[in-house]
């Protein structure tokens, strides 16, 4: 993965403020081509949740087990809540809730290296266009808009480094990018200094506000309206700082999701997918388990099993998974060979993912790999095919909606891959 | 090298005589106490035997019917019985020196999901487990019968080991916490801190105590895994601690190579004062090494086989097995060798000590 720049590490909210006006065009549908579908797609509200497992969890240690095979490791496999299908041991509560997700055994991508399939498979893996494709946090950020929450279309709760992270939009401009809140704390300098009252504030706002109108006067109103946006998505921020504080969630919610950084991470992320942000997505790090795979997943993945299966029950409490897509995966799996280190390396010829929600079919198994689980024995699916699948899920049409890249139209989805059906309820 | 080491180089020297080839990885190998029989726990959930007495060895029937990994083995002192456990929680008891053993006993649930290890008294009456749930229990080596529970130690209890005087049984953790309990009252007596062998590297815990030894008089407990750096491709220093047995302390630190040479996997004392280890850590590298505690270098190390995970001592003293991987075990992606996806092997070096 392509190391931060230590200037993007303390990015200010000015910096921040400034990052985002200077790509202006504004926060809205310009560069789609069918500007009508993005106000249907506005109304419908949908949401993302994407965890991303950086460095790749081991398929066999997680959603596709094969105990007591050459390559199946130590663990066994545990049944779920939906009869016949079984995950790994180390999922206990996430088996308690398979009646809601989608398990996909079947991918089959491209790249064995972290540098180049982290971003390949979070651009969706675009035909080369001579253009940098966004993620898929800029992308959904572009095509369902910010919503009505007033807050960032896209945000990025993350262990260290914040700063908004304005490569993840690719040709749709820095204001796609995303805004990291490294160690899940806001943005630096967001907080108004002591010496500065509410008063001031408010006058200090205003007077922008009076600039603006002047500053108006002699500029295009795209431009003027898009910094206003982002100054008035600060003021929003700022206001919803108790966003942040998760000492005012009751005890029980918190050890539900668990004492640690991804469990409040991601009891962060419910809270943000509560207050309306459109894409949120929650990183963890350390899955790159080139030595003692084994150890490392009966530590790791019974804390991701905590705060995922927590978030999910949640979402179907409060009757959010309707609207809410999650998605979990990481940029390849693990090899079925276990290397001497007792660890296993990158694996992009078989590997799987979980979803749910916003329509995906709940409690299902897409895909078969072998008995041994070294390859897939059903149709392949590249992370294209989850992209086209992704969009229709999110009420897009990938073969019908096209980027406007100054002029240039350019396809949401990679052209060669179609939607996987069996995952759409 | 000093004049103790270099004697002791001249009289421990081990030279390699043979090589066996089994088709998969081993967890762990050990010697019969008779010394004819070498078993060897693999990950496909096999116990393998060679007859190591004949000039040439040969492999005789597996013991077959445990799940996932066969983790550890102990050979009873005398009564021609083997102990095996295995990573979904069973403890079996076998006719080791059978040509085709049935199991003498069985318990299906000794631990909710991995057994890391298995120790047995110095008198052959007691077994002891220890696991993935954190607990620690003793066995009645005549029929499996559970004798007592110890629980405390919070995280995945990595090893045990029995005092030779057969009054106390040592645990040591992921956290690097070793607890002496006494097995009259089944309390810890005290606490060994080998903390050293433990970090938290962002999710993961990474470490812990992997194996304890006592050396033959139970004056010194030896304490083996790694100085852990970061998690995922776990780095660190093989790292052995040799505490005081009474005042729990440490006496002696001993390291090897450096942070790329992950843990100590195995160790024994030698009844004239050395430390005998093997380790593993990034792919390709392993050391075997004799060591005497408070020597600055090992005085003697081999460097040329990738990543050990076992060493046997055989009951003559004289005699070692070491359980290595096949050069060449890792790598990314699709890698296929006659079209085929094939697995690694661990190749079990047979070693005599000139000398000895």
């Amino acid at each position: 993965m392509k190391l931060c720049k230590p200037w993007e590490h303390n990015l200010s909210r000015r910096q921040w403020l400034g990052s985002v006006a200077a790509g202006l065009g504004g926060l809205s549908f310009g560069n789609l081509l069918q500007p009508a579908v993005a106000d249907q797609l506005k109304k419908k509200n949908k949401q993302v949740l994407f965890i991303w497992l950086d460095g790749g969890i081991s398929q066999l240690e997680s959603w596709d087990p094969k105990p007591g095979t050459q390559f199946g490791g130590p663990l066994r496999a545990i049944p779920t809540s939906v009869p016949g299908i079984h995950i790994s041991e180390v999922l206990p509560k996430t088996a308690r809730q398979m009646h809601h997700l989608a398990l996909v055994r079947s991918l089959c991508t491209k790249d064995n290296s972290h540098s180049a399939g982290v971003a390949r498979i979070q651009r969706g893996d675009p035909k080369n266009r001579g253009v940098t494709y966004p993620f898929f946090g800029s992308a959904v950020a572009k095509l369902l808009g910010p919503g009505d929450s007033g807050l960032p279309p896209y945000i990025w709760i993350k262990p260290g480094s914040g700063g908004f992270k304005h490569q993840d939009a690719g040709f749709l401009g820095p204001k796609y990018g995303c805004l990291a809140f490294g160690d899940g704390k806001p943005p630096e300098n967001l907080v108004l200094p002591n010496s500065i009252s509410e008063e001031d504030n408010q006058a200090r706002l205003l007077l922008r506000k009076k600039l603006d109108q002047r500053y108006a006067a002699r500029r295009p109103k795209r431009s003027v309206e898009a910094t206003g946006f982002v100054f008035d998505m600060a003021e929003q921020l700022r206001k919803r700082l108790d966003l942040f504080d998760l000492n005012k969630l009751p005890e029980k919610d918190r050890e539900r999701y668990g004492n640690h950084d991804f469990g409040r991470h991601m009891l962060l992320a419910r809270r943000f997918l509560e207050a309306g942000v459109t894409f949120v997505k929650v990183n963890s790090y350390g899955w790159d388990t080139h030595g003692d795979n084994f150890n490392a997943h009966m530590n790791m993945v019974p804390k991701f099993d905590q705060a995922f299966a927590a978030m999910i029950e949640d979402l179907v409490a409060r009757g959010m998974l309707d609207n809410v897509l999650v998605i979990c995966m990481s940029e390849f799996g693990r090899t079925p060979r276990i290397n001497g280190h007792v660890g296993r390396d990158h694996w992009p010829e078989a590997w799987s993912l979980v979803m749910a929600g916003c329509g995906a079919k709940r409690g299902v198994v897409v895909g078969k790999t072998n008995d041994k689980g070294t390859f897939v024995t059903t149709e392949e699916y590249d992370i294209g095919h989850m992209f086209h699948t992704w969009f229709t899920l999110l009420g897009i049409d990938p073969n019908k909606t096209e980027y406007d890249n100054d002029g240039q139209p350019l396809p949401i989805a990679h052209p060669d891959c179609h939607v996987v059906k069996e995952l759409i309820a | 090298m000093n004049a103790d080491a270099k004697t002791l180089a001249k009289q421990f020297q081990p030279k390699q005589t043979k090589v066996l080839k089994p088709d998969r990885q081993l967890v762990t190998i050990r010697f019969s106490p008779c010394g004819k029989y070498l078993a060897g726990g693999g990950f496909d959930s096999i116990i393998r035997r060679w007859d190591v007495a004949a000039t040439e060895p040969v492999e005789l029937p597996p013991l077959k019917g445990h799940g996932g990994w066969v983790q550890a083995i102990v050979f009873h002192p005398d009564k021609r019985r083997l102990f095996s456990v295995d990573s979904w929680g069973q403890l079996f008891a076998w006719p080791y020196a059978d040509k085709n053993p049935q199991r003498l006993w069985s318990v299906d649930k000794a631990h909710d999901g991995w057994i890391r290890d298995v120790a047995i008294s110095a008198d052959g009456k007691w077994l002891a487990t220890c696991g993935f749930d954190q607990m620690v229990r003793i066995w009645s080596t005549d029929n499996g019968k559970k004798l007592g529970e110890l629980a405390g130690h919070g995280c995945d209890v990595f090893s045990v080991a029995f005092h030779p005087s057969g009054q106390s049984v040592v645990s040591g953790d992921l956290k690097g916490v070793v607890k002496q309990w006494d097995l009259k009252t089944n309390k810890v007596v005290k606490e060994f801190d080998a903390r050293i062998m433990y970090k938290l590297s962002r999710l993961q815990d990474v470490g812990g105590v992997r194996r304890l030894a006592f050396d033959p008089l139970g004056a010194t407990l030896g304490c083996a895994g790694t100085q852990p750096t970061v998690g995922a491709n776990v780095q660190g220093t093989p790292t052995i601690l040799l505490f005081d047995w009474q005042t729990g302390k440490v006496k002696h630190k001993m390291t090897i190579g450096g942070n790329g040479d992950g843990f100590v996997f195995d160790f024994h004392f030698h009844p004239a004062g050395f430390v005998m280890a093997v380790t593993s850590g990034n792919p390709g590298t392993g050391k075997f090494f004799f060591q005497k505690p408070g020597d600055a270098k090992p005085f003697f190390l081999a460097t040329n086989l990738p990543n050990c995970h076992a060493l046997a001592v055989h009951p003559d003293g004289k005699h070692l097995a070491v359980s290595a991987t096949n050069p060449g075990s890792n790598g990314n992606g699709r890698q296929l060798k006659n079209n085929q996806y094939v697995g690694n092997f661990s190749p079990v070096h047979l070693f005599e000590m000139a000398g000895a």
